[in-house]
This record gives structure tokens, sequence and C-alpha cells, in this order.
């Protein structure tokens, strides 16, 4: 079951800024979605029409298997969000915060009380409850932001920037917090720039680029993509030679390297197998006689996956723009109506060329 | 409707703490108690008494805490409405409808707090020259005009995000209104033909039609300015 369905999900700020380019998101029952992407990506664009906060322009978004929108309290009743360093009413302490959370969810007043004493403790933020919340610092308003997003036990956990402004320990105990909270049919969905925190708790992955899902699937495949391809080898002796012949390890324009002092960082861009170019690298060390100190695969593997992954779309993006640029001189250089000039294609297939009609979209 | 009770609750809790509510309750009961005083001691009419009070007291000093209460009652939560409410299970309607009811309810539930015990003791000490339905058109008439100025506040407030831009531009609307009326030959719709005639009306001389028109327009207006502010507020991106 599809907890979160997205098709085409468009959304354009005052017709100047698009936010998300026809995003699509699946995310199932029982996942723990990582969504990562840079900044202004359009993470927290999305979650913002997934809770019903903003309107799409365009496409659509079923949470729960149901069409969101700002009058859906009750979908959002079964919804928890953090959003990326929340704001709280000030002059409240964060038993009458989460009270007043409880109250809106509808939970009888003792069973609130039991629960955010569960959930302050869980956050650790016992020792501050009595204190206003206008003196907390950026970990203890994410702490606290988690201490509502769990208070209706919600089936769909929404998690924006959860490690954001926490210290390294806090950090520790949220995504431990996250691990434990996955599973039980709960479904979270993260959207974080720290690639450590999603390979710790995510079962699947989502990349984010300028509005568009660029890559979406489980964490495990991310994990073998990362992989695919790069070996790093520390050597000594003579690396003159080894620098030399590197580019023999495969095809040309196949592979691309960089040294950075002693170490060399291989990647292999064909589709082979990781053993293969292992023993080539390994093979080439014999050959030139250099002394093996160090031999790796994937270091910083879901990183480098996802900059990869970044750079190939940047690259797509290149492509499509002088695509439609290309359309944009045929069409200069016939009128519309002339027989012979090329028809201009409906909206759905420029689309799926890639080549959007007009150039701001 | 627990969302609805749960948020009524915050916000009146919130206008209970705030310094502004206060001040305002201060400064209307210190001068009500002192015009008693005049009025009892002097031998006044409780006509002009009440009139002078609730015409160069209470509404100015209302008009400037209503508007300030109203205007802040949304764009002063901007910062916090979408992450720590509206990301809950409310629905925008819900919360509104809990800001209208919390901020009017304040406004004429201290403005009726003030304006009854005044009347009694106003009645009974100063000269009684009062008429009861023309204390209760008077009081009403007021009671509209608040009204209407606390729903002009909070349309203002989920159009705009910036507080005291909000507070400015209702209280430039009620400074230029004045104007804009007598050049439109409709000076009775201003608030200062109201509290100039509220003596009058007291004393039941103002003719019937008069009051009636003005106890029918404002509330009317009252509506349609929050059911703007309701349709302005879901239509919105948060």
């Amino acid at each position: 079951m599809l907890v979160v369905e997205t098709n085409d999900l468009t959304k354009i700020y005052d017709n100047r800024y698009i936010a998300l380019n026809a995003l699509t998101l699946n995310v199932e029952k029982g996942m723990v979605f990582g969504l990562v992407g840079p900044n202004g990506a359009g993470k927290s664009t999305t979650f913002r029409i997934l809770l019903g906060l903003q309107k799409a322009t365009a496409g659509t978004a079923d949470v729960l298997g149901e069409p969101m929108s700002a009058e859906r309290a009750d979908l959002r009743r079964r919804i928890g969000f953090l959003p990326t360093n929340p704001r709280f009413p000030r002059n409240l302490t964060p038993i009458q915060y989460l009270e007043f959370v409880g109250a809106i969810c509808g939970l009888p007043a003792d069973r609130a009380k039991v629960q955010l004493a569960r959930l302050l403790q869980a956050v650790d933020l016992t020792t501050a409850a009595s204190q206003r919340i206008e003196g907390f610092s950026t970990g203890m308003l994410t702490r606290l932001g988690i201490a509502a997003a769990l208070m209706n036990d919600p089936e769909l956990l929404i998690l924006d920037e959860p490690t954001s402004g926490l210290d390294p320990s806090g950090r520790k105990q949220t995504i431990e917090l996250i691990r434990e909270l996955s599973g039980r049919d709960r479904t979270i969905i993260i959207a974080t720039h720290i690639l450590g925190d999603v390979e710790r708790v995510c079962t699947d992955v989502g990349i984010i680029s300028a509005g568009r899902m660029i890559y979406s699937g489980p964490m495990t495949e991310m994990r073998r993509l990362a992989r695919h391809g790069t070996v790093s080898v520390e050597i000594e002796g003579n690396t003159t030679a080894f620098e030399q012949q590197v580019h023999t390890l495969d095809e040309i324009g196949s592979l691309a390297w960089e040294r950075l002092g002693s170490e060399f960082r291989i990647t292999f861009l064909g589709a082979e197998p990781l053993p293969n170019y292992v023993q080539r690298v390994l093979g080439l060390v014999d050959r030139t006689g250099v002394e093996l100190l160090h031999i790796r695969t994937g270091a910083d593997e879901i990183e480098e996956a996802f900059l990869r992954r970044l750079e190939e779309d940047r690259t797509r993006g290149f492509l499509r723009a002088a695509a439609w640029a290309a359309t944009q001189d045929l069409q200069a250089g016939a009128t519309p109506d002339a027989p012979g000039a090329p028809a201009i294609p409906a909206e759905s297939e420029t689309r799926d060329a890639g080549i959007p009609r007009d150039p701001a979209v | 409707m627990q969302a609805f009770l749960a948020i009524l609750r915050y916000d009146l809790g919130q206008l209970a703490r705030s310094w502004l509510v206060r001040i305002w309750v201060a400064l209307l009961v210190a001068p009500a108690l002192f015009l008693t005083v005049v009025a009892s001691t002097e031998n006044e009419l409780a006509s002009e008494t009440l009139g002078a009070y609730l015409g160069a007291v209470l509404a100015p000093l209302s008009g400037v805490a209503v508007a300030v209460i109203t205007a802040a009652a949304v764009s002063g939560e901007s910062g916090i409405i979408a992450d720590a409410i509206l990301s809950r299970s409310v629905t925008r309607t819900e919360y509104l409808w809990a800001k209208i009811a919390s901020r009017i309810g304040v406004t004429l539930g201290l403005y009726f707090a003030i304006v009854i015990p005044l009347i009694y003791l106003v009645t009974r000490y100063a000269v009684n020259d009062v008429s009861a339905a023309g204390v209760l058109v008077g009081v009403l008439m007021v009671a509209v005009l608040l009204g209407f100025l606390a729903a002009l506040g909070i349309t203002l407030s989920t159009l705009m995000r910036n507080v005291l831009m909000a507070v400015l531009v209702l209280l430039l609307v009620i400074v230029s209104s004045g104007v804009v009326l007598q050049f439109l030959g409709l000076t009775w719709l201003s608030t200062t033909a109201v509290l100039n005639d509220l003596p009058d009306t007291f004393r039941g001389d103002t003719a019937a039609w008069d009051s009636v028109r003005v106890l029918l327009l404002f509330p009317m207006m009252s509506v349609l300015a929050l059911a703007a502010a309701v349709w302005t507020f879901r239509q919105k991106d948060l």
C-alpha cells in the first residue's frame, strides 16, 4: 500500500519560481524513506504540500490513500510532522504546548498527560519541562518538535532535517529514536543533508534536485550503485608508472581517476561487476611493481553516488536546454501556418521528450 | 470541534497574558470610575456622561487596542502557525473561527463588562434622563462598531504577514473612512456621526430608522469582512 503518492506534483510560486517540477514520489507502508537533495531542491515544499499547508500548482498528492488538502484534518491526525528549525509559541512550556497538541489531536486529557511525559523523557526534555520555550536552544526545539510530532502516535512521520542543530550525542539519540520508531506499520519520511543519517536509518532513498526526483529506490540498490566502479588504492614506490598506465585499465573515456597524494581513486563508468575492476587494478599494481598499502571500494559511497546523480542530472539539464534552444531556432525559421513547418508537440509529448515549452519551465 | 475549542482556549490564554489587554482594561476602568464620581457630585446628565465616556474615552482607546489585537490575530503567529498548529489535525476554518471567536469575544466581552456596570452606576448616581430602549440601542450601536473594527482587523491579519503593517493599514482605513464617507454623502455611516449622536440615542431622541440602519449595516459589513477573511485564509500558502 502506498502511504504517499504524488504524480507530476508541480509548485510554482508567484509565477516566478519553480519549486517542484513534476515530482513523482511513491512511499510504501513501513518504509523509512530518506529524501536527499541540496538546499532549495524542493524537499520542504513537498512536505508542505503533503501536509496541506500549501496548494500544488499542478499534479496530485495523495497521503494515506486520499487526496490531501488544507481542510483534511482527519488525514493530518494520522501524520506527525517535524519542520526544519521548528518554531513554537514562545511563552508556553513544553508541557503546555504538548497538552495543546494533544487537545488538537483529540486525545483525552489523561492520555495526553501520560503520552507527553513519556515523550519528554524519550527526547530528554524532562528537566526543561517547566521552562518557557523562548529560552530553548535549537537542539531543544528540535527535540520538542520530535515529541510534538509523536503525540498522536502517527502512522506517517514526516521529519524535515531531524538532526539539524543537534550536537553529536543529540544526533545519535535522534537517529536511535527514529530507528526505534520504524517498523510497527509506521512509515517515516526523512529529509536531510546528512547522508550518513540516511545510510544509517533509511530503507529507501530518493534524490531530489531542482524540484524533480532524479533517483528513487531501495537503499541497498543505492549502495550497490555507489560501490559500483569505485576502487581506491594507496600505493608506494614507482607511482609515476602507475599513474601513466591508469588509463589502460578500461576503454578510453569509460573511467575517471584522481590522485590524492599516494592514493588513486579510480571510478569505472562501465557496467561490469566490481570484482572485475578490482582484479584489473591489482593487475596494474603487479605490472608496475608498486607496493600496495591499502585498497578499498566505495569510500564515502553514498555521498559519491549522490553527487554523481546530481552531476548526471545537471548534464542532462544542459542537454535539455540545448534541445529546447534547437526547437526554438527551428520555430523561428518557419511560420507556424506555413506548409512544412514543424508541428509544436503536445504538452505531454514535450514533457516526455524532456523539452519544456516555456523557457521558464 | 475539539481543535476549535483547544485553539480558542489557547488564544484566550494568550490574550489574558497580554500586557496590551491588561493596560486597555485599566485605561477603560479608571476614567469610568472617575466619570461616575464626577457625574454624581456635579449632577451631570446620565446621557451626556455616558455619551462622553463612550465617544471620548472608550471608542478611541478601544479602537487602537482592538486594531492591535485583531490585526495581530493571524499575522502575529505567522512564524508558528504552520509549524506548530496547522500541520496538526486542524482545518484552517477551525483555526480562523477560533481566532474570530476569541478576538471578537474578548473585544465585546470587555466592552460589555465595563459598560453595563457603568450604565448602572451613572443612571443611579447622576441625573437619570435616559430611556431603557435608548440605552440598549446606544450600547448595541457601539458594540456593532467595535465588532466591525475587529472583523476588519482579522481580515487584514489574514492578508498581511507583518503585524505592524496590518495595524497601520487598519488605523488608516478608520481615519480616512470619515472623509471618504462625507465625500460620498454617507456621513451617517461614519463612526464620528454615530458617537456624536449617542447622548440623543440614550435619551431615545434618535429616529428609529437612523439606529436600525446602523444596527443592520455594520453587522452585515462585519459578516462580509469575515467571509473574505475565511476565503483568503483557505486559499493561502503557509
